[in-house]
């Protein structure tokens, strides 16, 4: 029979050899097989605790666990600093915590709210399964209408609960779903928050409005995914004009882009804006000339690239909105946080899909 | 849609000497956007987007009449050209009229002629060309004229064999189908009406047109075709579009008619199209137009307050310069007052109803860029949305991102597959009426399957942890689902590291008071917490999974019930802690968390209890003891020491390894 005499001698012995072994040219396997191996000293020590006696395993137990933590700590320790000297080695790489990345589309909202919280818009998030009504007849598109085939809109699998009751452009709230239900979809846009924005505010103004959220449409290839982020904004108050878009359409530009690049707006059309606008911003590349070395830039069309849409809202949202569209104007913008983000300097990516794929090579590099 | 306009097209309707360059420009600026200038067949052509509500640009003349009026403000000479309507000397035939019973409510306007022995011509070389410039397919003269004529002045127009109208009866009834009424359009395609389209049939009730949209076979030009009827018709636009997206016949004609083409143009396209068959087909006689118009267009007439323009550009235009731009749009307009002008607009522009309309036709026409650029300075709003916690989200991520928890994004939309493994029916989820795809057809309930595959697709990473911020959707009896958001997290490390991870996460958010409570019949963990009012929340679970991956689920709403933005400031002791350990050898079925709930309950100057080390079923726990007004002596720990010995021992729980040391502290 063993005693813990014993057992602490061995246990020294095993150290004598460790601080030996350090200081000699044994690479971190070689010490490791040798004093934590399958067959190793420690190993060959441990297995002695069974020839001692009932009363001082719990305590040799305890010298054993402390004795393994040291081999461990000392054995890690000589390959994870370098030999004390009295000159320090400051080419020796640092050793860096093991952190995570956010996702690039966190960062882009978080960007993108900032940038408009600062100018006084209020965040929020709105529904992604709505009514039909939201989506589409509170702005200005009746039922059937041509103008939805521009969304390949997603249906639920539920029923139109909406009774025949017949639409009338001069009552846009007559069809309200709390009055008659309706057909569920995914939203195609943002834009199903605009009237929402408005009950919200008891379609009392003013409303500075900035609804990020996730959007559905039936298509997906390099550059369309069957579900994307889109953020909206919306200004209602009395005196709203143009002049205020473009503002805050420059704005957001100097911001999110630079402080060079500038957005410009041409005719569009939308059913729920009058006038309606396509939205550009300045080619941060060929710094809005269109032109690298004479030679015509790929990156923009002459210059600009085509961010999304906006407008002055229709006043037929405003009346489904409940306010009156003699008394206050607004205007309104949505784009596709993806696009939007990829715009920035060194960052056009070429398949949109890989935002949402589980590649860590990718979603690391943010 | 998009159009293509060849430049050399262009500048038969457009007087200018401004380059495409130019054109494309300055009308992408003022009106439609010019994607693109092409060259095809060695000329240039431009590819323009013209939007839905603007079918007057969906022409050559169309765009002709946008350039004119844009160039000019920019200082280029643009006019539109004159349209030469002469037909040249005509024999008039006398073949038997077709007779027409029109139902004016769904078509506002018929008007046809009679080509009397057309020569069967292939088309002629400059037409081809135009053609192939404009992507459209060449077949013969008799044909391509049709869609030559549509494409230049925007009104779509069809050749009928008159004979073969003839012999089916003479006449042409316009109505409404019944439902499964049989035609087969000129390709050979067989259809069944669903009811309510818009047709031509005959006396004997047979389908001899699909109007606006496309000819039926039985009534279509061949080539042994001799005397040709050239219709122009107005269906409602409703109708077309009712019958061209249900039977999927989306043609030319379909996309401009549902859209309102102003029936007006019916006459200058007739025209047009008569002097085209005289050049290359050479009828031997022509019949005189017949034209019904039972209801000629009635115009608007829109008071547009100069109030109303100023409000929207946020400047004020000069009358003149107002006027003259709604004119050149070929607008009427006539002063009413100071204040006011009353304006008519044409008939092909059926979109300008209200004043603000008209705002937009001035203001783009004025030019965009030409508007100051600052921002509002009205009030803000001060109505944060109380039921979403953004800050809370972003803390969130932020923190569990420097925890090593990498951030995902999937999709709501999941397989029938994945739906199944979050742990509720597949009934219970809601689910598309038209998938695009089988791996998207349901709203997810869970985000962990996701989760679960996103980390199987990373399998040489076996300690990836990854996390997601995203709703799960629960349906709702007649309402809109209920969308939740959620916090699911999936580790390839260990339950200890998670739920330390989960741990430092609520102390971040000063959430006290959290539990880990084993499940009574699931093999999980319920997290819980206590709220400000005092109130026990579930916040979510944590569990092993069968091939050893942590997961773990919160629900964010709850999170937000008992998470604070500040602690609740502890005045600092000024006394010293005792900290030392003990050592217990766990029976076989106890639970860590009663022998550290017991050893916490033995007194309340034990501040702290935490698990140091575990070797076999030995554990041991620090101990941190605390009088905030005297500093403990051992006469005062020795008998809490015993007690949690005796604790832990009388409720079977373990027993002490080694012996009660006492402190040095004496």
């Amino acid at each position: 029979m063993l005693n813990i005499k014993d057992l602490e001698a061995k246990i020294t012995l095993v150290k004598n050899t460790l601080d030996q072994d350090l200081s000699h040219n044994l690479s971190y396997l070689q010490l490791k097989t040798k004093y934590l191996g399958k067959h190793g000293l420690f190993k060959n020590i441990s297995e002695l605790i069974t020839q001692l006696s009932p009363a001082e395993k719990p305590q040799a137990g305890q010298k054993l666990n402390q004795f393994k933590l040291e081999l461990e700590k000392l054995i890690s320790l000589k390959f994870t600093q370098p030999q004390p000297k009295n000159k320090v080695d400051y080419t020796v790489p640092g050793l860096q915590p093991k952190i995570a990345k956010l996702h690039p589309i966190s960062q882009a909202i978080m960007e993108i709210s900032q940038i408009f919280e600062k100018i006084g818009f209020v965040r929020v998030r709105y529904p992604e399964v709505d009514w039909d009504w939201y989506v589409f007849e509170s702005l200005n598109m009746p039922p059937e209408h041509p103008a939805r085939d521009e969304w390949e809109t997603f249906f639920i699998d539920t029923p139109d609960t909406s009774q025949d009751v017949s639409y009338d452009e001069k009552n846009p709230r007559l069809r309200h779903p709390s009055l008659i239900g309706g057909k569920q979809v995914l939203t195609t846009h943002t834009s199903n928050g605009q009237v929402r924005e408005m009950e919200r505010v008891g379609s009392q103004p003013p409303i500075r409005m900035i609804n990020i959220s996730r959007c559905y449409r039936r298509q997906q290839d390099a550059t369309h995914t069957q579900m994307f982020h889109q953020f909206e904004g919306l200004v209602i108050d009395k005196g709203i004009n143009i002049q205020h878009l473009k503002g805050t359409l420059d704005y957001f530009a100097k911001e999110f882009y630079g402080p060079s690049v500038q957005s410009r707006i041409r005719p569009f059309h939308f059913r729920f804006t009058e006038p309606s606008f396509e939205v550009d911003f300045s080619c941060h590349i060929c710094g809005g000339t269109g032109k690298i070395d004479n030679q015509k830039c790929k990156f923009c069309k002459s210059g600009w690239h085509e961010v999304g849409g906006a407008g002055m809202v229709h006043p037929n949202v405003l009346k489904a909105g409940g306010i009156n569209p003699e008394e206050y104007t607004g205007f309104a913008f949505g784009w596709g946080v993806e696009r939007t983000y990829t715009l920035k300097p060194g960052l056009s990516i070429d398949d949109i899909r890989l935002l949402y794929s589980s590649d860590l090579r990718f979603l690391t590099q943010f | 849609m998009n159009i293509l306009i060849p430049h050399s097209w262009l500048l038969e309707q457009l007087e200018t000497k401004a380059t495409p360059k130019e054109i494309q420009k300055y009308l992408s600026l003022c009106g439609p956007s010019v994607e693109n200038i092409i060259l095809k067949e060695g000329e240039n052509v431009y590819d323009i987007e013209v939007t839905t509500n603007r079918v007057d640009n969906m022409s050559v003349r169309g765009i002709a009449r946008e350039a004119a009026v844009i160039l000019s403000q920019f200082g280029l000479e643009a006019k539109l050209a004159k349209l030469d309507l002469s037909v040249g000397n005509i024999n008039e035939s006398k073949l038997p009229k077709i007779k027409i019973l029109n139902n004016p409510k769904i078509c506002k306007r018929v008007t046809y002629v009679i080509l009397e022995n057309i020569k069967q011509a292939p088309t002629p070389p400059w037409m081809i060309k135009r053609l192939k410039q404009i992507d459209q397919n060449v077949h013969s003269a008799l044909i391509d004229i049709t869609n030559y004529i549509t494409h230049e002045l925007g009104h779509p127009c069809h050749a009928f064999d008159y004979n073969k109208l003839i012999m089916s009866g003479g006449e042409i009834i316009i109505t409404e189908a019944q439902k499964n009424e049989k035609f087969t359009t000129l390709d050979g395609e067989a259809f069944q009406t669903l009811g309510g389209e818009v047709v031509f049939k005959n006396r004997k009730g047979e389908i001899i047109d699909l109007p606006s949209i496309k000819g039926t076979l039985n009534t279509s030009v061949d080539e042994k075709t001799t005397n040709v009827l050239l219709l122009m018709e107005s269906i409602v636009p409703k109708k077309v579009r009712y019958a061209s997206m249900t039977h999927a016949i989306r043609t030319i004609a379909a996309q401009l008619m549902e859209k309102g083409v102003d029936p007006n143009l019916a006459p200058i396209s007739m025209n047009k199209a008569i002097k085209l068959y005289q050049d290359l087909c050479q009828p031997d006689a022509v019949s005189p137009i017949y034209d019904d118009f039972p209801k000629p267009t009635k115009l608007p007439n829109i008071i547009l307050d100069k109030a109303t323009l100023k409000l929207y550009l946020g400047v004020e235009l000069e009358n003149k310069q107002v006027t003259q731009i709604l004119t050149d749009l070929e607008c009427l307009v006539t002063p009413k007052g100071q204040t006011q002008l009353i304006v008519t607009p044409p008939s092909f522009r059926s979109d300008l109803l209200a004043p603000v309309d008209l705002v937009e036709e001035i203001a783009r026409i004025y030019g965009y860029h030409r508007l100051q650029s600052q921002l509002m300075s009205t009030a803000l709003p001060l109505n944060p949305v109380k039921t979403q916690n953004f800050d809370l989200e972003n803390k969130i991520k932020i923190l569990l991102v420097h925890l090593g928890v990498q951030e995902f994004y999937t999709y709501s939309l999941v397989s029938e597959e994945l739906a199944k493994q979050s742990d509720l029916p597949l009934l219970e989820h809601i689910k598309l009426q038209n998938p695009l795809s089988e791996d998207m057809v349901y709203l997810r309930r869970s985000l962990i399957p996701s989760l679960v595959d996103a980390k199987k697709q990373n399998p040489n990473q076996p300690d990836l942890e990854v996390f997601e911020l995203a709703n799960v959707y629960r349906p709702q009896k007649n309402d809109l689902p209920k969308e939740e958001l959620m916090l699911g997290i999936v580790s390839g490390k260990n339950y200890r590291n998670l739920r330390g991870k989960i741990e430092v996460l609520f102390e971040s958010l000063f959430i006290k008071n959290y539990q880990f409570l084993n499940h009574q019949t699931k093999s999980l963990a319920t997290i819980v917490a206590t709220a400000v009012d005092g109130q026990k929340i579930t916040l979510g679970w944590i569990k092993v999974s069968q091939d050893n991956l942590i997961l773990a689920q919160i629900a964010v709403s709850k999170l937000n019930k008992v998470a604070k933005t500040h602690p609740v400031y502890q005045r600092i002791a000024k006394t010293s802690p005792v900290i030392e350990d003990l050592t217990f050898g766990l029976n076989a079925d106890t639970l860590v968390g009663e022998v550290i709930n017991t050893i916490r309950s033995a007194s309340k100057k034990i501040i702290n209890v935490q698990l140091k080390t575990i070797y076999r079923n030995n554990l041991t726990f620090t101990i941190t003891y605390l009088d905030k007004e005297t500093n403990l002596t051992n006469l005062v720990i020795q008998p809490i020491r015993e007690k949690i010995v005796k604790m832990i021992e009388d409720k079977k729980l373990a027993h002490l390894v080694g012996t009660l040391v006492s402190s040095k502290h004496d």
